[in-house]
């Protein structure tokens, strides 16, 4: 290898390795670093990667005792070093140079070449040593801790020189910084060697700026020093320069968007829309402060004056670059992101319900002692508003009522009125005269088949205008304004309440789409559907049975409200049962009897007698005097094999709806059978009910019919049809049932011949919504507020990108970035939700996206905002402003094009002066008349811009170094001066053959 | 038993009644073939273990009826599966054109969309055929879904179409391997605490 030649390494060429002291180790742990990572000999011609791109690999090594070097360094992330206090972190980071293709065939390294390359200069974002070496890779070693910063200077020698050490004895010509100093101060030393030549990386950091250095003539003293080149006159230096300036008032521009008024929810003024939406954006300007920085890419000495009396670098002229920095906060202000990230806090909470309110209770009383306003509070506490003519939120109250009795009033932790809107909102068919029919339910289906609307399909949520989706929005303001977990729970109880109320009651709940539940839904949006069909049936039942008394049960409360609402819990089925028998109602909806019917007529006896009757003659040609009943309509042509009547399609009885959770059950069960023929043949024993139901129904339907018949309605293929030539030479179809069908005591025939002819509406219940809708409530019952949220998060979730998107479109068509992160968030979390138990890890990274994009989204009204971009009446002005705008959010810097006579620059120029104005606390009468007059403005003491935050130098040249014979080397020293910070970073190369 | 099995997968078979789903299915399991199978009702459950390119993967698969009015009760089952088998006869033409209700009830119903499809044409045994096999394969590709002809009778193409199905789905890692997506090298470049991390603009703005 190259390392061969270097004068260096001979000396070190003990193979001694007995004696070897720590830092030996040390050195050869740094080597094998570097040469499992291939890091050793030249590094040139490497192809150069798009910009941006950064390789990351870590691993840390013990210089002290035992060696726990035996990992391999594997690409690791930032925080997850296993070692402690002692050890070291060796980082390698290869940077890749923007965009530059220039590979120099040379003899020098790669490093030293880029400390020359004006390529590089102020990058927009990168590490810092890329910032002032103009590098492109680097290794650094690092402290794994902060507690174990390099202090001394003897250590950070021995330091510096091991690894002077170990570059020359691979021949690494990756040039390789140590960090020494605390981390904050960001203090490196480094060292690149390549054949015949080394540069030194050095550095100074102070917190104030001598005076001698304030200027770039000072600067160029020290550079010039510093080389200490024998060679006169010194080759000209070449200079780089970069103001920065910031601004940061914004006086002029309010941030629009004020924080929601919780108050006003309170009143009970605002509708229970507000429930429905989240608030979104930013309370505060999300955009703290913008850079502008003005560029002298490439100046000699000489060119210009800058020291300490006067300077010709004045920011106007030149081309400029401005990019936007946003508020550095850790958490980008957002409240959708807020919103979720709290809900999402709840899925971790242990308590149950009960323990939540109860322990509530408890407190409040301890506090109320205390607390006289509270006291007072409670006895100008107005009385809930009675609503008479609602029917549900009578219920509600009253249940309300019955929670306070044991809670005390004022302790539940949701204010009345909040409840009662929300309640409301919830459940608008409380609010209407008319109890909930048909029509209030038809009228929640899907309206729309858009793309948005679907979007609960990809996050197992619920449809954006259902209950579960309201709930969910509801759940989620309540813990954020309305008493968090304890407010929860208080509205969750009232739901459940409320839940129950309807079932005893025949109320069909609102905002849910007909028909059994919808299993792209999350579960608990199944099981209020779930529910929902229980109460429908049950509601057909009841009003079958008393078709005379129409104006009854479903339609109004039993009993008085009070009454009704005392009922809570398991108690109340007693209760209601009892009352309802009282009032001689719905009785039969709460049986247990055995004789469970699917529908009841009031001529129930008489069919009875029919059946009884059929079942013990059987055959059908008794059967066919029979009357049928429960027909639907007549099957088209097809007749009656025997008798020749028209076949009719009958009555039958829908399946069971089933849940998820059911259905998983279900399986479970069926598949636990095994796979043997005994499993096999119980399994569709087990699933023949509905085969049999219809069976049945068809046989009341069609007296007189045989299986033929009804094969031929319920699966045609089995019913093979032949055209034969019979006795008479005619073609003739012969039918008969397939071979399958006509196997001995299969299935389909013993079913058949168990069948009695009983129409749908008399036979057993396939399925018994009484019992489940009491598991349905017992499930709601017994959620904590952790599963609520775990269920209602895709809800949540679902909401929060919804909002975004409808933000993105009204207020941004021109970021594409948005619409594409959009797009990433939904199919990552229609990955990560369609699994049954997400790892909290992954929801955390949805929700982290979501907020990031909505203060990308607060970040483009800012701007938008402050560069007036709806103002703009020129339409080729405003296209040129709004992609300025948008390329300012996308990228980290952005030129202003024609610097300050271009559009942009013009507006940036004005923000700077305005802002510079009221700095000057200048009355506003008088900025307007200045505004006038551009020459009065000059002649104001006040200028333009204020002092730049910071300024950047980068100098550089080739010199031969350390004699005048020396090869000529590229040397360069950047320095950086702000209010309180000034360092100099060196790189010195030196010749190490001819010296 | 499991030790060494690399996932389970569940595997529906739909179609048209009388098709031959549970033949094909019988064929596969037990190599058996019964020319007077009953009618299934509602679904039937088998299990298999099977190995494709050395890794070994347990088969649930569900024999759905074909019936139509079993169809109300059979859209549960197709929650969860990775892979649907869609079978047609090739001497009824009906049982083929009634295909693309089955694809819509699969879109309807299945919760996920990387769902693997394949089409088998059944009872290629016999003589009087009325789908061409290039009608198959026409709608197979129109549908992106695997195709093959087979005959749970002969027990041509049977097994190769399960092991197709299965080689296909642990292909497609997002389908069975929830653990292991999104997984990655992560690219970045900022370093943790003000070590080195990257600066916008002055270090002493921050």
């Amino acid at each position: 290898m190259a390392a061969d030649s270097e004068p260096e390494s001979e000396v070190f060429e003990i193979t001694d390795f007995t004696t070897a002291s720590e830092w030996e180790r040390f050195i050869s742990k740094v080597e094998e670093v570097l040469n499992d990572w291939k890091l050793i000999g030249n590094s040139l011609g490497k192809p150069l990667e798009k910009k941006g791109i950064f390789f990351l690999a870590r691993a840390g090594f013990e210089p002290a005792t035992s060696s726990t070097w035996s990992q391999r360094p594997t690409p690791l992330s930032h925080r997850s070093h296993p070692f402690r206090a002692t050890h070291l972190k060796l980082f390698y980071q290869r940077k890749v140079k923007q965009g530059q293709a220039n590979i120099f065939v040379d003899v020098i390294p790669q490093s030293m070449q880029d400390l020359l390359c004006m390529n590089n200069d102020f990058p927009p974002r990168a590490h810092c040593l890329v910032r002032w070496y103009g590098l492109r890779e680097f290794l650094v070693i690092a402290p794994a801790a902060h507690s174990d910063a390099v202090l001394s200077e003897s250590k950070c020698n021995l330091l510096l020189s091991s690894v002077s050490i170990a570059l020359g004895n691979t021949g690494c010509q990756v040039p390789l910084f140590v960090q020494i100093h605390h981390k904050w101060r960001r203090m490196y030393v480094g060292e690149c060697q390549g054949p015949g030549v080394r540069t030194d990386f050095e550095m100074v950091h102070l917190r104030k700026v001598p005076n001698q250095y304030t200027h770039l003539s000072g600067l160029l003293d020290v550079f010039k020093s510093k080389i200490g080149c024998p060679l006169t006159p010194l080759p000209p230096v070449s200079i780089a320069i970069r103001f920065t300036y910031v601004l940061q008032d914004w006086q002029q521009y309010f941030w629009p968007q004020q924080p929601p008024d919780i108050d006003a929810l309170v009143g009970g003024e605002v509708g229970g829309l507000e429930f429905g939406k989240l608030p979104f954006g930013a309370c505060e300007d999300p955009i703290s402060e913008l850079h502008l920085a003005t560029t002298w890419p490439h100046l000699t000495e000489g060119i210009i004056v800058d020291n300490d009396v006067y300077s010709n670098l004045t920011p106007r002229l030149q081309p400029s670059l401005l990019f936007g920095r946003p508020r550095l906060d850790l958490n980008p202000p957002a409240q959708v992101g807020d919103f979720v990230t709290e809900f999402f806090k709840i899925c971790r909470r242990k308590e149950s319900t009960d323990e939540i309110l109860g322990r509530s209770t408890f407190e409040e009383e301890g506090r109320e002692i205390a607390d006289i306003t509270h006291a007072l509070s409670k006895l100008t506490e107005p009385a809930p508003v009675p609503i008479h003519k609602l029917s549900v939120s009578n219920m509600v109250h009253t249940a309300k009522k019955k929670i306070r009795k044991h809670r005390g009033v004022e302790e539940s932790p949701l204010n009345n009125d909040v409840l009662n809107t929300i309640l409301l909102f919830l459940f608008p068919d409380a609010a209407s005269e008319k109890p909930l029919d048909e029509t209030t339910s038809v009228d929640n289906n899907p309206p729309s088949e858009s793309e948005d609307y679907n979007l609960y399909n990809q996050f197992k949520s619920a449809p954006s205008d259902s209950l579960t989706y309201k709930l969910a929005l509801c759940l989620c303001m309540i813990n954020f304004y309305h008493g968090g977990l304890k407010g929860v729970a208080h509205l969750w109880q009232e739901f459940v309440l409320e839940m129950r109320f309807r079932w005893e009651n025949n109320f069909l709940i609102p905002g849910l789409a007909n028909g059994p539940p919808d299993l792209r839904c999350c579960l608990l949006h199944q099981k209020l559907q779930m529910l929902n069909c229980c109460i429908e049936r049950k509601k057909a039942r009841d009003e079958g049975r008393k078709p005379s008394t129409s104006d009854t049960v479903a339609n109004t409360y039993p009993g008085d409200a009070g009454k009704a609402g005392d009922q809570v819990g398991s108690d109340s089925v007693k209760d209601t049962d009892k009352e309802k028998g009282d009032t001689g109602k719905s009785w039969d909806s709460w049986s247990d009897s055995e004789e469970e019917y699917f529908e009841c007529l009031s001529d129930t006896e008489e069919l009875k007698g029919n059946g009884q009757e059929s079942g013990k003659k059987g055959g059908h040609k008794e059967m066919a005097n029979l009357k049928p009943e429960g027909r639907l309509y007549q099957h088209g042509k097809l007749t009656l094999l025997h008798t020749g009547e028209p076949l009719y399609i009958p009555v039958t009885q829908e399946p069971a709806p089933m849940t998820e959770d059911l259905l998983e059950e279900q399986s479970e069960v069926l598949a636990k059978l095994g796979t043997s023929a005994e499993g096999a043949h119980l399994r569709a024993r087990m699933q023949s009910a509905c085969l049999l139901s219809d069976m049945e129904s068809f046989k009341a339907a069609n007296p007189g019919c045989v299986l033929e018949d009804f094969v031929r309605w319920y699966s045609p293929r089995d019913y093979v049809e032949e055209e034969v030539i019979d006795e008479k030479g005619n073609m003739v179809l012969k039918g008969e049932l397939s071979a399958r069908m006509k196997i001995p005591s299969n299935m389909w025939v013993e079913a058949w011949e168990t069948a009695k002819p009983i129409p749908a509406r008399r036979q057993r219940r396939l399925f018994d919504d009484t019992r489940e809708a009491e598991k349905v409530l017992h499930y709601f019952a017994i959620q904590k507020p952790a599963d609520l949220a775990r269920h209602l998060l895709p809800c949540v979730i679902h909401a929060a990108v919804l909002k975004v998107k409808e933000e993105e479109i009204e207020i941004l068509e021109n970021i594409s970035s948005v619409k594409k992160i959009i797009k990433q968030i939904i199919s990552h979390s229609s990955k990560v939700l369609h699994f049954p138990n997400p790892e909290d890890k992954k929801l955390e990274e949805i929700i982290h996206q979501i907020t990031n994009v909505e203060a990308l989204i607060a970040r483009a009204r800012s701007l938008k905002a402050k560069f007036g971009t709806e103002k703009c009446e020129q339409e080729e002005e405003k296209e040129d402003l709004e992609r300025f705008v948008s390329c300012l959010l996308e990228q980290p810097e952005v030129l202003v094009t024609g610097a300050g006579r271009g559009h942009a620059g013009r507006i940036i120029h004005k923000l700077f002066v305005n802002a510079q104005r009221a700095a000057a606390m200048a009355p506003p009468e008088d900025e307007l008349k200045r505004m006038g007059s551009l020459e009065e403005r000059r002649q104001n003491s006040v200028s333009d811009f204020p002092p730049p935050a910071g300024r950047e130098f980068i100098l550089r040249t080739t010199v031969p170094r350390p004699a005048p014979y020396s090869k000529a080397l590229p040397q360069r020293m950047y320095g950086v001066l702000t209010k309180e910070d000034f360092r100099l970073a060196g790189a010195f190369s030196s010749d190490t053959s001819f010296f | 038993m499991d030790e060494d099995v690399l996932t389970t997968l569940k595997i529906l078979i739909i179609g048209e009644s009388g098709v031959g789903k549970s033949s094909l299915l019988l064929r596969f399991t037990d190599d058996t073939f019964d020319p007077e199978l009953a009618a299934t009702i509602g679904v039937d459950f088998k299990v298999k273990t099977i190995s494709v390119d050395g890794n070994k993967a347990k088969l649930a698969i569900w024999d759905t009826a074909g019936q139509e009015r079993f169809r109300t009760l059979t859209p549960s089952y197709y929650r969860g599966a990775q892979g649907v088998i869609l079978v047609y006869d090739v001497t009824r033409r009906d049982t083929f054109v009634k295909l693309d209700n089955w694809l819509n009830e699969l879109e309807t119903y299945c919760t996920r969309n990387d769902i693997v499809n394949m089409l088998v044409g059944n009872k290629i045994d016999k003589e009087n055929r009325e789908v061409d096999r290039n009608e198959g394969l026409k709608f197979a590709r129109k549908h992106s879904m695997l195709f093959i002809e087979a005959s749970a009778k002969t027990c041509d193409g049977v097994q190769c179409a399960f092991e197709e199905l299965v080689e296909k789905i642990i292909q497609t890692p997002g389908l069975w391997e929830s653990e292991n997506q999104n997984k990655g090298v992560k690219l970045s470049h900022s370093e943790e605490g003000s070590g080195g991390g990257a600066c916008g603009g002055y270090c002493s703005v921050l």
